[in-house]
């Protein structure tokens, strides 16, 4: 069954045209990553799935309901790690988590059923009541994403979640999202080709606001004859298409 | 709606708030400052400024202070990608106004104990009984300055919020008639400054701290401002709502 669908899906501002008529379906349980150079539409994209941003034309299905039409319906089913640490900086680590788990009304136990498991899977337990701001960059990075799976959504977006992170806190959140598959529908943006060729089902690549190729990274690197997905990405970029 | 949503973002706005000390510094401590400060200048050179006068309006001005701080930590707030996340989840634009609100009146009631309590102890004559019925209204008037905030909040960016609320600041000051005598005032500027709820404001803190609770002294004037915060917390909302989806 498919978790997400965009029928013509088109942000417009002013006379630039930040997603064309994009047409995508997601099943259930896929990870799908979405590529591409700075300016693609990617985060737009993410922006209008996640009823952020109203498009101007065209509408996206999240789990069947209308993004335009039932944003609040489209909202129970997801949720979102921003490109941007997105995160109450005056609040402690614990803070956030649980604040964020009342945001999502989940019940009190449950809630900290699910915190301690964050606290041990993402190792917070060491600046667990510290206040954000005063984290490095990196931890509060793992705070926003881990933020985002408290909800525990049917439809995750993470929109280059590994920016900013060191090796080691790359890999770690790898394994969390190893951990997703199947279970939840993961859109996830990078920049990172070997991130979407580990982490991802299949991979959509953006050029200019339109989506110019659906495939997986192994089927990408047979069409194009390519050596590495790396090389692959380029080729399809630099001929707007596969 | 959910209310419970919005008692934890006001239990978050409360902590932000409650951990900035250098604002709630200013907050507090600028009001009390000019209380004291005009009271001792000024006192005995005309009426206007003995306390049972100058601390009930003061009390009023130091809520304008609130407009202007909770329009910067909502502006602050949206300018964020914390914002953003939110916006993401299920609630909805009155839960947030709603938490932002609930988070501001605790300071604006300790802000008021804090004027009357420094009122007393410089002139205990002030002191009355009459003074514990100002507590309550001010949580009543305090909602008007927390909606002017809030709607300014949503509708100026993070650089021009804190000229754009001074206007409040500005308008509690000039308009409420607390550094001069308004009976001689009459036409024109007299009917804007009943029909605003700035001079409204210090006419119920003035009146109730004197013990006059008759219908033009207290109620009239605490239908006016009502009036004007309900119609700012709406704006708000609607305004907050159309910049919830760009």
């Amino acid at each position: 069954m498919e978790a997400i669908r965009t029928v013509d899906l088109t942000k417009r501002y002013k006379n630039i045209v930040a997603v064309d008529k994009l047409n995508l379906s997601v099943d259930q349980g896929e990870i799908f990553a979405l590529l591409g150079v700075n300016g693609a539409g990617k985060t737009t994209t993410v922006k209008m799935l996640t009823t952020l941003t109203r498009p101007s034309e065209g509408d996206a299905f999240i789990m069947g309901k209308s993004a335009t039409k039932e944003p609040y319906e489209v909202k129970k089913f997801i949720d979102v790690s921003m490109q941007e640490t997105a995160i109450a900086k005056n609040l402690s680590v614990s803070e956030n988590l649980s604040f964020y788990a009342d945001i999502c009304s989940i019940k009190k136990d449950e809630a900290q059923a699910r915190i301690s498991e964050i606290v041990e899977s993402f190792d917070f337990s060491s600046v667990l009541n510290k206040r954000a701001k005063t984290l490095s960059g990196g931890w509060q990075r793992k705070l926003s994403i881990a933020t985002a799976l408290i909800s525990r959504p049917a439809v995750l977006f993470l929109d280059e979640p590994t920016l900013g992170l060191d090796v080691l806190a790359r890999r770690e959140l790898w394994q969390m999202i190893e951990k997703l598959r199947g279970k939840t529908t993961i859109v996830l943006t990078t920049h990172y080709m070997e991130e979407a060729q580990a982490l991802s089902d299949r991979i959509g690549i953006m050029k200019g606001g339109r989506l110019i190729a659906v495939d997986t990274a192994n089927g990408f690197i047979k069409k194009t004859g390519a050596d590495n997905f790396e090389d692959a990405f380029v080729s399809v970029i630099e001929k707007g298409g596969v | 709606m959910s209310f419970s949503r919005a008692l934890t973002l006001a239990g978050r706005n409360f902590k932000e708030i409650r951990r900035d000390t250098l604002s709630l510094g200013f907050l507090f401590g600028l009001p009390v400052f000019m209380l004291v400060l005009f009271y001792f200048i000024f006192h005995k050179l005309t009426p206007q400024f003995e306390m049972r006068y100058l601390a009930p309006a003061m009390t009023g001005f130091g809520q304008a202070f609130i407009s202007l701080f909770s329009g910067i930590l909502i502006t602050t707030d949206r300018s964020s990608s914390f914002m953003a996340r939110l916006y993401a989840t299920r609630t909805r634009p009155s839960e947030f106004i709603i938490g932002y609100a609930l988070a501001m009146v605790p300071f604006a009631l300790i802000q008021t104990l804090i004027f009357l309590t420094a009122a007393v102890v410089i002139d205990v004559s002030f002191f009355s009984p009459y003074l514990f019925t100002i507590l309550p209204l001010s949580a009543v008037t305090c909602a008007f300055f927390i909606a002017a905030g809030l709607l300014l909040g949503a509708l100026c960016n993070e650089k021009s919020v804190g000229g754009v609320a001074s206007v409040i600041v500005m308008g509690q000051s000039v308009l409420s008639g607390m550094w001069f005598p308004t009976e001689g005032l009459e036409g024109g500027f007299m009917t804007v400054m009943n029909a605003l709820p700035f001079k409204n404001v210090t006419v119920i803190m003035q009146n109730a701290a004197a013990g006059i609770f008759t219908f033009d002294g207290v109620l009239r004037p605490l239908i006016i401002v009502c009036a004007y915060t309900v119609v700012l917390f709406t704006l708000a909302t609607v305004v907050f709502r159309s910049k919830m989806t760009k």
